[in-house]
């Protein structure tokens, strides 16, 4: 028999037992942010196809050399303008080579670029919106407006300079002039990104506390801020994925990206834009490659979003 | 209000004097020769001397910049290293193809993206929603010159050459030459597929802004006042809620305006049409010095004097703004 509870004599143990008293049920487990993030993205059937998508394009360009039927190089001028069969499911360009082989291996190429621009973009840009936002003063305002100079500029613009003094080339020394390119112009998007999470989240009482145990300001910065603004990191990423790819595919477009005979899409679809009124094909799947593989980020990049912020949806 | 213009057009100088600066820098490290491009087979190091002295280009570069800024505070661009030909001839005649190119772009954006997003928005969570979102994801995947591919195998390959696949006719009174073709109508076929494959991307984007802007605006008091003091559906949507969805919209669209600037460059090269964007792509490949000083200036020129507009716009948009 409990002890009635007025006295206070009742310990706490033996709370919960007291009869007629509506106790709140007992604490269940919450869930994480991340579990919840990651149960509203499974839930949403547009950020899955994106996920499929990218899942997809990641094996192909991982597996190229195995999934290609032919070398993307090897031309053969025998085989010239073949329309789509069953030996080249999507024909042969104007030096006879194999367009699927150079669709797949092309693949490799747009999400090494796409990735790891923005990857690059993020190493440098994240510290620097973080020491710009954390010190503030002078080296905010110096940070910043070093970054505001490349805002400056029309993106473009400044891209297609850039490659003009990196000075275009083919194989992987080509594509890490165009990933550098394409990073410099995207620095300052995380850096601002960054800088304005930080304002806010300097300002909070765990950040005081954090301080007033004497905790030091990188340790401060890595442990207790930079996990709070992942979220707005995250989604500006995946959808800055989606960008790159574009900006490299219109560089190749324009004879300024990674320099033929290593395959590109923006590069091959230029390049057979003249064949066209002919062998249609042969800007068509370099193109819908182009689309397909921003499609996929984009989907994911928003549903991502949705299932870190559904304030935003 | 006329102190801020006044002012923000003072903060103009700056900032185009440093993209200027900052390309004239970045372009005399570019590798390559113009003097080498220009001479060509018969190039010898006394006609080099003579070139480069010419053209400033034996002085160090801060100084080259400065006797470029000096010439051009008295009106003066410069000349193309390759032609000969006065820059600012060549810029004000290719400045009109591309300002009609943005202009009719952007045209074509908003008038997709208006409907679709008041659709999109009024009728949330219905196929004309699921329909408006879905073209508009796929419209924000596909780059320019993809669109302009498609628009040329259907339009000029497809319908037995509908529309010209390439080439310019210039509109009533803007022929900048003695000959060239003059047509209102020729005008129409030559720009309508280049606006469309530059205004189709926009209009995904400001469909997919201006939709989430209208969520948002639909659901506040003000627009609940308005249907409550009995004003009809089509004043509560485009008087309240589209003017101050449209604020958001209209900073994101002067944030395009680099994306603009760089698409005209990919739609002229695709339609060879004889804009700037053409202008400033070549200029750059064959490194004429002056020739990127002239793109660069008049690209920072647009770029600060759109985004000044949209500054201004927001007072239109929204009176509670002023600039003091």
């Amino acid at each position: 028999m409990a002890t009635p509870i007025s006295g206070g004599s009742v310990r706490e143990v033996e709370l919960s037992s007291v009869a007629g008293v509506a106790w709140p049920a007992p604490a269940t487990t919450s869930e994480s942010p991340l579990a919840e993030a990651l149960r509203r993205l499974r839930r949403s059937t547009t950020a899955l196809v994106g996920v499929a998508i990218v899942a997809l394009l990641m094996v192909v360009a991982v597996f190229a050399d195995a999934l290609a039927p032919q070398s993307p190089i090897a031309n053969d001028q025998t085989k010239t303008f073949l329309a789509p069969s069953w030996e080249h499911p999507l024909g042969t360009d104007q030096m006879g080579r194999d367009m699927l082989s150079r669709v797949i291996h092309g693949t490799r190429i747009s999400i090494l670029v796409g990735v790891s621009s923005v990857v690059l973009a993020l190493f440098v840009g994240v510290p620097f919106g973080m020491i710009a936002g954390y010190y503030g003063g002078r080296v905010d305002t110096t940070v910043m407006r070093l970054m505001d100079l490349i805002l400056a500029f029309p993106i473009y613009l400044l891209a297609i300079i850039l490659m003009v003094m990196f000075t275009p080339t083919a194989g992987l020394i080509g594509t890490m002039k165009v990933t550098g390119a394409i990073a410099i112009v995207r620095i300052p998007i995380y850096a601002r990104l960054v800088r304005g999470s930080v304002l806010s989240i300097k300002e909070k009482e765990y950040v005081e506390a954090c301080r007033a145990l004497g905790l030091r300001a990188p340790r401060i910065l890595l442990r207790h801020v930079l996990p709070n603004c992942l979220a707005p990191i995250i989604v500006t990423t995946t959808l800055g994925i989606a960008t790159a790819i574009i900006v490299e595919a219109t560089l190749s477009f324009l004879g300024l990206g990674t320099q033929p005979p290593t395959p590109s899409w923006g590069w091959d679809l230029k390049a057979n834009v003249a064949f066209i009124q002919a062998n249609a094909w042969l800007a068509l799947f370099p193109g819908l490659a182009i689309f397909i593989t921003v499609l996929g980020f984009n989907l994911f990049g928003d549903g991502l979003r949705d299932a870190l912020d559904p304030r935003l949806k | 209000m006329r102190v801020y213009i006044l002012r923000r057009l003072l903060q103009i100088v700056p900032t185009v004097l440093m993209i200027t600066f900052v390309v004239f820098v970045m372009m005399q490290s570019v590798p390559g020769d113009p003097v080498v491009a220009l001479l060509g087979d018969a190039y010898t190091e006394e006609d080099a001397i003579k070139v480069r002295e010419a053209y400033g280009l034996d002085q160090p570069v801060l100084v080259q910049y400065f006797i470029w800024l000096g010439k051009l505070v008295q009106g003066d661009w410069g000349a193309s290293i390759l032609t000969g030909r006065p820059v600012l001839q060549d810029v004000l005649v290719r400045l009109p193809v591309t300002l009609e190119l943005i202009v009719l772009s952007m045209a074509v954006a908003l008038v997709i993206a208006i409907p679709a997003a008041i659709v999109g928005a009024l009728r949330q969570n219905t196929w004309a929603d699921y329909t408006a979102t879905s073209v508009a994801m796929i419209g924000v995947s596909i780059p320019e010159f993809f669109i302009g591919v498609l628009l040329l195998l259907v339009f000029s390959f497809g319908f037995s050459g509908l529309l010209p696949s390439s080439g310019w006719v210039y509109l009533p009174g803007t022929c900048p030459t003695m000959v060239c073709g003059v047509s209102l109508w020729g005008n129409l076929q030559h720009i309508l597929m280049p606006a469309l494959a530059l205004g189709v991307g926009r209009a995904a984007i400001l469909t997919r802004l201006l939709r989430a802007s209208m969520l948002e605006v639909i659901r506040t008091e003000y627009v609940t006042t308005a249907r409550a003091k009995g004003l009809s559906e089509r004043p509560v949507v485009l008087k309240h809620a589209l003017k101050n969805a449209l604020i958001p919209t209209v900073t994101v669209m002067g944030l395009q305006v680099g994306f603009l600037i760089g698409g005209a460059i990919v739609v002229e090269t695709l339609f060879a049409m004889p804009g700037l964007g053409t202008f400033g792509i070549d200029a750059i490949i064959a490194r004429d010095y002056q020739q990127v000083q002239g793109f660069a200036l008049i690209t920072a020129l647009a770029f600060v004097v759109i985004n000044l507009l949209v500054d201004l716009t927001y007072t239109f948009l929204d009176p509670r703004i002023r600039y003091a």
